[in-house]
């Protein structure tokens, strides 16, 4: 009965609309700035999401391989991985299915094969979590937290990213362009403290980077579930290789 | 990137597609040997005869395939068990070639379960798609808890001899694999060839980087944060080639290799095969000895 419930009003209390009216904007775009910012505590500034391998590795040297590794690998995985996660869990939040939504979290964790690279989205993923349930007095968020401490599922940055999303009444594709916002711009700040990359290099890759972001926003929308994933293999020994380098500045 | 038993499906100049299907199913006799306790295929696939290894105690059998490769329209089913106390190497003798299609793909489905306390060892040879080829590969592992694998594949860029590379048109390889019914691993490799040939001058791996993927899962792999094996593994890292070892969410170890030709990836596993025998003994087992 709880969770039908929650599927109809959010909460009482909330700033978060009800389920059943149109959000305000002003509403959902504040929310979706506050939770891209490096302001908001999820701790996602320790993390490289593999640059830093790359780097030891020699191969992002510059703003040149940098450039190259965002849009032959960074805006791939978020087309065909991160983003599909997102939005079927978006979907998934709307009834809710409990089911899916757990699903999903197993899923986002499994398609990570290295171990840096999971524990960054399972311990952001439910950082982000814990912030929506208690920034936002959200029901719908602590019941989540209660399931997913329940079944044992892992954080997943898709999945609460979702959660976000119908927390604030967003629609699909802002909470998608936040995804792709955020993720960008950590790897970039990322960036900046590995290579000689100035802050109008890094802004000028991410204007560039984020350009494209209706096209592969709109594609991921429509991926299955069946078909989410996508690897590098030099991503993935380098992000392996991290977890034993002898020195290191970022967690992954 | 998934190994594949569906090695030759067709041949040049043959008229029909291929529906192709394997079906084994190892089991441990009274005395401790394994046996191949029901077998079932049809062309493409063929058996060679099983040889028992008494050093490794494992049965090694080869899916020996007469036909030229794998040819648009063709369909391919495998299914793998092992039994509890059972141990199996899977292998083949050759590459598997995917040729040129026109316009049409070929597909093939493979799944391998093991029981607690089974063992199997999944090792093919590399998988060679041709220009023009389009191809989807699907493998799904299940390993019960207590259950031992140690999966294997190969990816090259094509026919490098022949001047051939990253010519394909498409190409899905897709994994699943679950550990005590738990989902540990999801990859799926869905490029054109021309985005993984981008990927390989980036990385510097050059004009015919070859690739493999291993998963070892094993009781003995999942309790040890730090297996001195790791290290020996990751030491094999030097100047073009690539390798990496990171532990899965639960049940084992992800284990990648990027090569920049066919002769170094083939040396390059050979060296893990022999630095993970020590802690796996099953992996003594000479997969060439038929």
């Amino acid at each position: 009965m709880a969770a039908r419930k929650i599927s109809i009003v959010e909460s009482a209390g909330s700033s978060a609309p009800r389920r059943d009216e149109p959000a305000n904007p002003a509403l959902w775009v504040c929310g979706l700035l506050q939770a891209g910012d490096s302001f908001f505590p999820t701790g996602s500034y320790a993390h490289s999401y593999g640059l830093e391998g790359l780097v030891q590795e020699g191969v992002v040297r510059d703003r040149a391989t940098l450039r190259d590794f965002i849009f032959l690998s960074a805006l791939p995985a978020l087309g065909h991985a991160e983003l599909p996660l997102a939005a079927h869990a978006w979907r998934a939040f709307g009834a809710p299915d409990w089911t899916e939504i757990g699903e999903l979290c197993v899923l986002s964790s499994a398609l990570r094969s290295t171990r840096e690279a999971r524990m960054a989205s399972e311990n952001i993923g439910r950082q982000r979590a814990e912030l929506a349930a208690n920034l936002r007095d959200s029901a719908l968020a602590r019941e989540f937290l209660r399931r997913s401490t329940e079944h044992h599922w892992p954080g997943a940055t898709a999945v609460s990213a979702a959660l976000e999303g119908r927390v604030l009444g967003a629609p699909l594709p802002a909470i998608l362009a936040g995804v792709s916002y955020a993720s960008l711009a950590s790897l970039l700040s990322a960036a900046m403290k590995l290579l000689r990359l100035g802050q109008n290099g890094a802004q000028s890759l991410l204007t560039e980077a984020l350009a494209t972001a209706p096209k592969f926003i709109a594609a991921a929308e429509q991926i299955p579930r069946n078909e989410i994933g996508w690897f590098n293999p030099w991503l993935d020994i380098a992000a392996a290789r991290h977890e034993t380098a002898d020195s290191r500045m970022f967690i992954s | 990137m998934t190994g594949s038993l569906s090695l030759s499906a067709g041949a040049d100049g043959r008229g029909a597609n291929f529906s192709g299907h394997l079906t084994l199913r190892a089991a441990p006799r009274p005395d401790g040997r394994t046996i191949l306790a029901a077998q079932s295929f049809r062309a493409p696939y063929h058996l060679s005869k099983p040889y028992w290894d008494a050093t490794s105690r494992v049965l090694l059998v080869q899916v020996v395939n007469p036909t030229a490769g794998i040819l648009e329209g063709d369909r391919l089913e495998s299914a793998i068990t092992i039994d509890a106390a059972a141990a199996l190497l899977v292998t083949t003798p050759s590459a598997s070639r995917v040729f040129k299609m026109k316009g049409g793909a070929a597909e093939c489905r493979q799944h391998f379960s093991v029981a607690r306390d089974g063992w199997l060892e999944v090792m093919p040879e590399p998988l060679v798609p041709h220009r023009g080829s389009s191809y989807r590969q699907v493998t799904t592992v299940d390993v019960a808890a207590g259950g031992s694998l140690y999966f294997v594949d190969q990816l090259t860029a094509g026919r490098i001899g022949h001047g051939e590379a990253w010519g394909w048109e498409k190409l899905c390889l897709e994994l699943d694999v679950c550990v005590g019914g738990e989902r540990v691993l999801r990859e799926r490799l869905d490029q054109s060839g021309a985005g993984l040939k981008a990927l390989a001058a980036w990385a510097g791996s050059g004009p015919a980087a070859c690739f493999a993927n291993a998963i070892l899962i094993s009781p003995d792999a999942a309790t040890e944060p730090k297996p001195a094996w790791r290290f020996e593994v990751a030491a094999l890292h030097r100047e073009g080639l690539w390798v990496g070892v990171s532990a899965l969410r639960a049940g084992g170890w992800s284990l990648k290799i990027v090569s920049p030709d066919a002769v170094r990836l083939r040396q390059a596993l050979r060296d893990v095969r022999t630095i993970l025998a020590r802690s796996f003994p099953r992996l003594s087992c000479d997969p060439r000895k038929l």
